[in-house]
């Protein structure tokens, strides 16, 4: 890493801010200075890992920063998490429950946190959401005007593992496949190998279907995390740079 | 959007709107008390009541932790469970079923609030339009009365508080009721809302409605089966009774 001297950290250059859609009401875009960096990426393809050497790199070269992710608001993350281990949700329930959990962090933190010239690290957006909707045969055009009141981020990083590496990783971790990231509620397979590789696949498919929509940079997850992270820092100084 | 009826359901649905202290609740009450009287598969459901997320709610109201957009997805993730695991299977099974406010409250509250009508909109377009929709249209000084009278402890999002329209919880509350009940008004044509005058007496405004909910509904067909052998010829009511007659 190029080291940065103290006395030239580089101010981040002004975006041209827009929300996908409606957008949260009586935001002002001109005075979001900060920037919004989000990783997306299936569970073990090393979202975490990566926004961890992103904050070091960030706070190293003079920037503040403030980390989000998908069931961590404080209005419903608890409740969500009740109702999730239950599997007693149906799926719009489930959808606008994620939605509220999201609007309750863009609004209480990204926002803010933006206002104040912070650099937001989201470790998943409303993509996922969107997927793992979209795998269980939500309407697509429902799905966009509900996350309408999404701010475009900065940049979106999708780590690409394939399902059957991701398998690996998973049993290296906890030694058991997640019920929820194995898509078993989709009765797709009783056996659970087999309904990760299958769920997994689709959910790969549904990102680059909403690539086209939601421009992001599909990053190739299966390299060493320095590897990788050396990318990330490259696109996003050049994101601080107004390149 | 299409009715239940459109969407070829066996079962119907009523839904009540109106302001806060309208008497839409009694009205419906009252509905269901004939129906039911009468042996038939009645279901009541009120907004804002599932219990799934009832905590997140009631914590972001305590809290004051809503946002006009959040107060809104809240609210449309409460429907959507009732409407999922409660409205629809028992529309399926043939019910006749009550709701105490319907997506209405929604598109006029949350307007009320700032949020986009069409996002709005978009978000209930999964729901199904109901077959009824009665409209209590009160006088808003009479709406506010009831209320007040009733109930002087108004609460801050019921008050419409957080739209900063009055430091006065009583005059927010004014305004921001006139400005739902203007909401209203502008979608009871689209919408085909059966318009009561909740100004009228308890009674005649039951009489109005029962008298429309058996001309519009096939209420024969929602009798319980089980209820038949016992009552081969139930009395017709094609009139209402009046729910309470003075003890002699």
């Amino acid at each position: 890493m190029r080291r940065v001297p103290a006395n030239q950290i580089v101010v981040p250059h002004r975006s041209n801010r827009r929300f996908y859609g409606h957008g949260i009401p009586k935001v002002d875009l001109e005075r979001l200075a900060g920037k919004l960096i989000v990783v997306e990426g299936a569970d073990g393809s090393g979202r975490s890992t990566q926004i961890a050497m992103l904050v070091e790199w960030l706070e190293g070269t003079g920037h503040a920063t403030v980390q989000v992710g998908l069931k961590r608001s404080t209005l419903v993350s608890e409740e969500l998490e009740k109702a999730q281990q239950g599997n007693i949700l149906s799926r719009s329930t489930l959808s606008l429950f994620y939605a509220t959990d999201f609007a309750d962090q863009l609004e209480n933190i990204i926002l803010p946190a933006l206002k104040s010239g912070f650099i937001v690290l989201a470790d998943r957006y409303i993509y996922t959401l969107m997927a793992r909707d979209m795998v269980r045969g939500m309407d697509e055009a429902w799905l966009k005007n509900l996350y309408g009141i999404a701010l475009e981020p900065d940049a979106v990083f999708y780590l690409n593992v394939p399902p059957e590496e991701l398998v690996q990783r998973s049993f290296a971790k906890n030694t058991a496949l997640d019920y929820w990231e194995s898509g078993m509620d989709l009765g797709m397979s009783r056996d659970m190998f087999d309904s990760f590789m299958k769920y997994q696949k689709t959910m790969q498919k549904t990102f680059r279907h909403l690539q086209a929509s939601y421009a992001f940079t599909i990053v190739d997850g299966t390299r060493q995390a320095e590897i990788i992270n050396a990318e990330l820092r490259k696109k996003i100084s050049a994101v601080l740079a107004g390149r | 959007m299409k009715t239940f009826a459109e969407l070829n359901f066996p079962g119907r649905l009523v839904a009540v709107e109106g302001l806060d202290g309208s008497g839409k609740s009694t009205q419906i009450y009252l509905l269901k008390r004939w129906l039911e009287l009468q042996g038939m598969k009645v279901y009541f459901s009120e907004w804002n009541s599932s219990e799934l997320v009832k905590s997140a709610t009631s914590k972001g109201k305590k809290r004051e932790l809503l946002t006009p957009t959040t107060f809104s997805l809240i609210h449309a993730t409460d429907f959507a469970d009732r409407y999922e695991r409660h409205l629809v299977p028992l529309l399926r099974a043939g019910y006749l079923v009550l709701c105490d406010r319907y997506i209405f409250t929604a598109f006029a509250r949350d307007v009320v609030r700032g949020c986009p009508p069409e996002w709005v909109r978009g978000l209930y377009s999964f729901a199904a339009l109901p077959d009824l929709t009665f409209f209590f249209k009160s006088d808003l000084e009479v709406s506010l009365q009831r209320i007040l009278d009733g109930r002087p402890q108004l609460k801050y999002f019921e008050a419409g508080m957080d739209l900063r329209l009055s430091t006065d919880l009583y005059e927010s509350f004014r305004i921001f009721q006139g400005r739902i009940l203007e909401q209203y008004l502008a979608m009871s044509t689209e919408f085909n809302f059966l318009v009561v005058d909740a100004n009228e007496l308890v009674e005649k405004q039951q009489e109005v409605v029962r008298e429309l909910v058996a001309q519009n509904v096939n209420l024969a067909s929602f009798r319980r089966a089980e209820r038949l052998p016992a009552r081969p010829t139930p009395a017709p009511q094609p009139k209402a009774v009046k729910p309470e007659e003075p003890a002699e």
